[in-house]
């Protein structure tokens, strides 16, 4: 039977009067703080107090309770010592690598007695992933799928949007940067939500440059929490200053987004659990044995005595053009390979504190992490040589920069 | 049907009082913070401590400030559902701060320390609860009120 276009109308009216209900809607409160937190006025101290409760609750949860309560005590005390005795062979190179690389007083092998100093890829490698990874990712995963179920993360990106036009991104590139923050992995997958090539670009190489991940920012809260506000504040305007520059000289279009603001709801503990999970397991399977394996090559590397050719080598440059102790330079190089140890060994440096800034900051920008610059590869061979080619220049010209505010500030 | 009207009408202004109240209090709170992390100096009396710290006496004195700003804008004409939710959201502000303290609290009294046992001891465990407090924990129960005036509403 075919309707014509007369009877088709009456059969939309009578299906629409059956199922449609008109009146006036009355707003609720839900709808009216909805409205709230996508107003700038309003929205942005909303923002901040969300984004407060997030760092707090993830520093008391990763930093006080599970890495200090009890990760500390677990590997300090008891893995550590356990490992140097069973393990054979001590002074060895294989043990060097594994278990302890140890130090040398008066011609006699020393044992280390904490595993932030170990270097060994059962100690510190292990320390690092369990104990001051997992529970920075566990917390900080659980918090943004909290915030993405509520309904909060496109209010965000709605109220970020105009600031992220100025470096030619839209508001949803909030998601890959926020992801970024607790594994540049993911972050960089999520680039693809981004519609044009110029987009998912600037966002790949800002990811890559600016975005400490959870590693990083659990070892830096742990051995420089005083600083670690500065040390973010400076790379956010690092992520703004060279977003703008790259908006401006890579081609291509930075098109307007829409989105559907869903109203609040209440979070699902099956979808949160399922999120959560598949994360962690994402981060397990892919960006750990790059840890692990990080920590074993780092190790290698010292032994070897290449770092400490190169970090020689380069010397001259981190102190006359960054302003850092040459001694940094060692730790600044092995950064390539494993950040968050970079940072703990930057930590027992004598340096004043904005000399500590600059050099957080350095590693920070300095290199994508070897699972990120994976990741990047597999993006496009291209897209990974220009955001490595910005890299270089952002490094030498931020690096310089903040010598330069120490220097007119006289503080560096 | 005038006389709910009327007790609507009373109980919009009671709270318009109430809240305006505890705005000027939370909005001097944040205040406080703010001053006396930029002071880089310390602040207690009695049960009442300010954190001076950049990240819970100025970033959280903004957002204890703005939880004030946002119960003073809401309190006229509080009756109106979107001047409401300005009042709610200044409650909701409170309790992210509040939340987070407490969260701390909870976190820090668990462990035993470094050199203590695995799980910390009775004592030690309520030791971390005493007072002092932070403004915002000292505003929770106060903000709480909202709540009621949520299932009036409805």
């Amino acid at each position: 039977m075919t309707l014509g276009l007369e009877e088709r109308w009456t059969l939309i009216d009578r299906i629409s009067k059956a199922t449609v209900t008109f009146g006036k809607y009355e707003h609720t409160l839900k709808d009216a703080i909805g409205e709230l937190t996508v107003k700038p006025l309003t929205g942005i101290p909303v923002a901040i107090a969300i984004l407060y409760g997030f760092w707090s609750v993830f520093g008391s949860f990763a930093g006080t309770l599970c890495t200090d309560g009890f990760f500390v005590k677990l590997f300090d005390g008891y893995w550590l010592p356990w490992i140097q005795e069973a393990f054979p062979g001590q002074g060895d190179l294989l043990y060097r690598i594994l278990v302890d690389a140890g130090g040398i007083d008066s011609g006699e092998f020393v044992l280390s007695d904490n595993c932030f100093e170990a270097f060994g890829a059962l100690t510190s490698g292990l320390f690092v992933a369990i104990g001051v990874v997992l529970p920075a990712i566990v917390i900080f995963y659980l918090m943004l799928a909290l915030l993405e179920d509520v309904g909060y993360m496109p209010r965000l990106a709605v109220l970020i949007d105009t600031m992220l036009h100025k470096i030619g991104l839209h508001g949803y590139a909030i998601v890959p940067t926020i992801l970024s923050l607790g594994c540049n992995v993911p972050g960089v997958a999520a680039t693809r939500i981004l519609e044009t090539k110029k987009q998912r670009f600037i966002m790949m190489t800002l990811l890559a440059i600016f975005i400490p991940c959870g590693a990083q920012i659990g070892i830096m809260e742990k051995v420089v929490p005083d600083l670690l506000g500065w040390i973010l504040l400076y790379l956010l305007i690092g992520y703004f200053i060279f977003g703008y520059i790259l908006n401006k000289i890579v081609p291509g279009r930075a098109p307007e987004f829409l989105i559907d603001v869903p109203p609040y709801r209440r979070p699902l503990l099956g979808n949160i659990a399922k999120k959560v999970g598949g994360r962690i397991r994402g981060f397990f399977t892919v960006a750990l044995p790059f840890v692990m394996l990080g920590c074993a090559i780092v190790s290698v590397l010292y032994l070897l005595g290449v770092i400490q050719f190169l970090g020689d080598l380069l010397a001259p440059i981190f102190v006359n053009w960054f302003g850092v102790p040459a001694e940094t330079a060692g730790p600044l190089v092995a950064a390539f390979l494993r950040k968050d140890l970079a940072v703990a060994q930057l930590s027992v440096i004598e340096m004043t504190e904005y000399q500590m800034i600059t050099a957080v900051v350095l590693v920070s920008i300095y290199f994508p992490c070897v699972a990120t610059f994976a990741m990047m590869l597999k993006e496009g061979w291209k897209e990974l040589l220009g955001a490595l080619a910005a890299l270089v220049v952002v490094v030498f010209a931020y690096g310089g920069l903040i010598h330069l505010i120490g220097i007119l500030l006289g503080v560096a | 049907m005038a006389a709910t009207g009327q007790s609507q009408s009373t109980a919009s202004s009671g709270a318009a009082i109430y809240f305006a109240i505890l705005g000027i209090v939370t909005t001097a709170f944040g205040l406080a913070d703010i001053l006396v992390t930029a002071a880089g100096s310390e602040f207690g009396y009695g049960i009442l401590e300010i954190p001076n710290d950049i990240f819970r006496g100025g970033w959280g004195g903004l957002i204890v400030l703005s939880a004030g700003l946002f119960y003073l804008s809401g309190t006229r004409n509080i009756g109106d559902i979107h001047q409401f939710a300005k009042v709610a959201m200044g409650s909701i502000l409170i309790w992210i701060m509040a939340g987070c303290d407490i969260f701390a609290m909870i976190t820090e009294s668990i462990p035993g320390g470094e050199d203590g046992p695995w799980l910390n001891t009775l004592p030690g465990f309520l030791e971390v609860y005493a007072s002092p407090y932070a403004p915002a924990v000292l505003l929770l129960p106060f903000s709480l009120v909202v709540i009621y005036y949520i299932y009036q509403r409805k």
